[in-house]
């Protein structure tokens, strides 16, 4: 090929785009399909492995009960339930009527081929029903029970979660036991997936109400830019979510002045973690009082999320269940930090310093993870500055964040709450319970003498004691500014004008399909 | 196609207009620090997306710094980064490229394999995977950009004492018994350094562009020092809302790296616009006026 045809193909190429609706038609969804954007590809559909995308999953795989709007229990695979005075033993009368997607019917033993597959391996021994889990009694086709050796704590939210506690057929596993197709009792089939799109179908022989259109499909757009276009050119429907597809508040503006409906709902928190194992400065708490009360979360929440977000003083928001005594927010009071520090020892003009050594912190942000980290990192950089604290920012992309953060390379990192229904022990137990192997998401707070024993004793509480012993975990962390509250950040979400009837999901692990429908015409 | 690429001709047969942009982006880099009107690290979140006025003239970032010291201090950040990068591959090339050139024989062949390994890699791809193995940070891109950019230097290196070897000169020093250091520092790195040199005027363009693609990826140049791949992606979020923020950081960075690539194109085709100083204009003047008269001898009476 000669250079002058190639160059000449490459800019017909290159203007292909601007030819009018050349991108609409090479995207355009068909009429029964709504499309959903998604930042990553939904990935590993085992419910039990802890990867891809949980809202994907969500799709096929069925929970005994699910987690409805503000945390109200609801039927799901199992129709009713009783459980015991002592909360020991769980009765249940499972959904009649129910089949997987490959027509095997669900039932007692269908229950009891899923828990003896994934309960006993300790992969799981973080839920607290599971660690507690005894048996598993069949008294009839549908009807069964569930033993524990002790009342385990939040048991009806546990049993909601996405992973691992949902429901796949017999029939999805190779021979070896090793997972192999998502046949669930969900509402959708998957019936394709790439590393650019999921597709799903509707189950017709769902036993639930039946989703408002017949195809569904999860389309990878990892630039959220680039979503937002597809969104505003109608190529996709829905997008947004905590995990699903993050939305800015400065994009939600921008889309809510293009005249796109944005819902925006109660999210999670986000927390500032110290690590004093890898930073000896900020083993002083007055240290980490003094970096908590040195930066401006009101001017944070105003400037960089648009008045949407709301400054944190407690770990979870108010909304989540158990989620204890709101303290008040640490108000930006630099006289108060350099006093602090002074107490401390840290002290000089600049950048303090004690026995020969500066003050300086490294804050890990990666924006992959929380859009917009970077800048809120600068902000706490330019204001820590004021009080005499050297802030080196570590930009880092998501995969280098799942390695750093656990390996606890981070002097100061941002962290997010797992949100409902994880909240709060999913979160507890994860960033706070040193023994517990929290993965990718790596620990906040290691203490073994003082916290471990706090976690142990709220998560061995008793419904009647959960709420004091739950307390005092938070008061610790609070008396030692063990990790700083920063914002409740928003959820949300934003759909086209093809499709209406759109609800916020109940948890940010669903995908928000319930009620959707293509609109006539 | 062939009308769409004439029209394009008058920009680059343009090296003074190139020349002018380099020579605002060294002045601004050189001097930049003494320039800018206002603290470029100084936030106000209270003013953040201000457009231009009086006092900020190009307006202000998402949070609330003076964009135009901005732009103004990413030029030093650029000209510091280059220089840095530049410096160190011409070390380790000029170096390597001359040792290969003098020595042969095996020296070259390992030498020369290792640079054809390095040449095969797009140096962005090389000075990504250094990243990903060292870490970010500033100093981690230079030597990453470093590594990334040597191989080039070594090769021309080569190319050039490989040519002067065979000069009689070389050869006569070596009659005399003329050391191999003497001939090798004296005689071979600073023939090799002044040709050389001159191919890294066109790689300072791409250089630019590297560090301020990395900066963009979050691996380069980390905050709050001002850098235009930085600026970018920072402002990125705000194109619809505020396309200024976009704008100006990618002007400024598409007419540096355009500039040094017609520059260097030009000196590589040996174009080096002079400076038109009086003496200059004074012998253009008389030659232009010379070509009114007709040459000598065809004059009717006049004798040759």
């Amino acid at each position: 090929m000669k250079r002058r045809n190639l160059l000449q193909g490459m800019a017909a190429a290159g203007l292909l785009p601007l030819v009018p609706g050349f991108a609409t038609r090479a995207l355009a969804a068909p009429g029964d399909t709504v499309r959903f954007a998604i930042a990553k590809p939904a990935g590993d559909m085992n419910p039990h492995a802890y990867k891809g995308l949980w809202g994907a999953q969500d799709l096929i795989y069925e929970p005994l009960v699910k987690y409805g709007p503000g945390g109200e229990i609801q039927p799901c695979l199992a129709a009713s339930w009783s459980l015991s005075d002592d909360g020991k033993t769980l009765a249940l009368e499972l959904q009649p009527g129910v089949t997987f997607q490959d027509g095997t019917p669900w039932n007692a033993e269908a229950m009891k081929w899923n828990l003896d597959r994934w309960v006993p391996t300790g992969d799981h021994d973080w839920i607290n029903h599971v660690r507690l889990f005894d048996h598993l009694e069949i008294k009839g086709d549908h009807s069964v029970v569930m033993h524990f050796k002790e009342a385990p704590l939040s048991l009806f939210f546990e049993l909601s979660y996405t992973q691992p506690t949902r429901y796949l057929s017999p029939a999805s596993v190779a021979a070896d036991g090793s997972f192999d197709k998502a046949i669930g009792t969900g509402p959708w089939k998957l019936t394709s997936a790439s590393d650019s799109l999921s597709a799903f179908e509707r189950y017709e022989g769902y036993w639930g109400t039946a989703p408002g259109f017949d195809k569904l499909e999860l389309v990878v757009l990892p630039d959220s830019r680039g979503r937002m276009a597809a969104l505003r050119a109608g190529d996709i429907d829905v997008t947004g979510g905590d995990f699903m597809a993050p939305i800015t508040a400065n994009e939600a503006t921008t889309l809510k002045d293009a005249g796109i409906a944005v819902a925006v709902h109660s999210g999670i928190a986000m927390l500032l973690g110290f690590n004093p194992d890898r930073n000896p400065a900020l083993a002083d708490k007055r240290v980490r009082n003094a970096i908590s009360q040195g930066f401006d979360r009101v001017a944070i929440a105003q400037v960089l999320y648009s008045g949407l977000a709301e400054p944190a003083g407690s770990m979870f928001p108010p909304s989540v269940p158990l989620s204890g005594n709101q303290f008040a927010p640490d108000a930006h009071d630099p006289d108060a930090a350099r006093a602090l520090l002074d107490a401390a020892g840290w002290t000089g003009d600049g950048i303090r310093s004690k026995d020969g050594a500066a003050l300086k912190v490294e804050f890990v942000v990666s924006n992959d993870q929380i859009a917009g980290s970077r800048s809120m990192a600068e902000v706490m950089q330019a204001q820590l500055a004021e009080i005499g604290v050297e802030l080196t920012i570590r930009s880092v992309d998501h995969a280098s964040r799942h390695s750093d953060i656990p390996a606890r390379q981070y002097d100061m990192a941002l962290f997010l709450t797992f949100g409902a229904p994880y909240e709060p022990f999913g979160t507890m137990m994860g960033y706070l319970y040193s023994p517990y192997d929290n993965g990718v998401d790596g620990k906040m707070v290691i203490d073994a003498a003082n916290l471990d024993p706090l976690m142990e004793a709220a998560t061995a509480a008793s419904e009647a004691t959960v709420q004091a012993q739950v307390q005092a975990v938070y008061d610790w962390i609070h008396a030692e500014t063990a990790l700083a509250p920063l914002l409740y950040t928003p959820s949300i979400w934003a759909h086209g004008p093809r499709v209406e009837g759109f609800t916020p999901p109940a948890t940010e692990y669903d995908t928000p399909y319930d009620g959707l429908i293509i609109k006539a015409g | 196609m062939t009308v769409f690429l004439n029209s394009a001709r008058p920009l680059r047969v343009s090296p003074g207009l190139a020349l002018w942009i380099v020579a605002g982006f060294l002045f601004l880099g050189l001097f930049g620090p003494w320039l800018v009107p206002h603290d470029p690290l100084k936030q106000n979140l209270l003013a953040a997306g201000q457009g231009p006025g009086l006092v900020h003239w190009l307006g202000t970032d998402h949070l609330g710094r003076d964009t135009f010291s901005r732009l103004i201090a990413a030029a030093n950040t650029s000209l510091v980064g280059i220089t840095l990068v530049l410096g160190i591959a011409l070390i380790i090339g000029i170096g390597l490229g001359t040792l290969a050139g003098y020595r042969r024989g095996w020296t070259e062949e390992a030498i020369m394999r290792v640079t054809d390994v390095g040449l095969a890699m797009p140096s962005l791809i090389i000075a990504l995977a250094m990243i990903g193995i060292f870490g970010t940070g500033y100093w981690n891109m230079v030597i990453a950009l470093a590594l990334a950019w040597w191989p080039s230097f070594c090769r021309v290196s080569r190319a050039v004492v490989v040519g002067v070897m065979n000069k009689p000169h070389i050869e006569a020093l070596r009659v005399m018994g003329a050391s191999p250091l003497r001939i090798f520092f004296v005689h071979l790195l600073p023939t090799t350094t002044g040709s050389v040199l001159v191919y890294a005027t066109a790689d300072a363009g791409g250089l630019a562009l590297s560090i301020a693609t990395l900066s963009f990826l979050g691996l380069g140049i980390q905050p709050p020092t001002p850098e235009w791949g930085q600026m970018l992606v920072d402002s990125l979020p705000y194109l619809e809302g505020d396309p200024r923020q976009v704008i100006l950081p990618g002007l400024a960075l598409t007419l540096v790296v355009v500039a040094f690539n017609f520059l260097g194109e030009a000196i590589a085709l040996n174009r080096v616009p002079r400076p038109l100083g009086r003496r200059l204009l004074a012998r253009r003047r008389a030659e232009a006026a010379a070509w009114d008269r007709p040459p000598r001898g065809l004059v009717t009476g006049e004798k040759a």
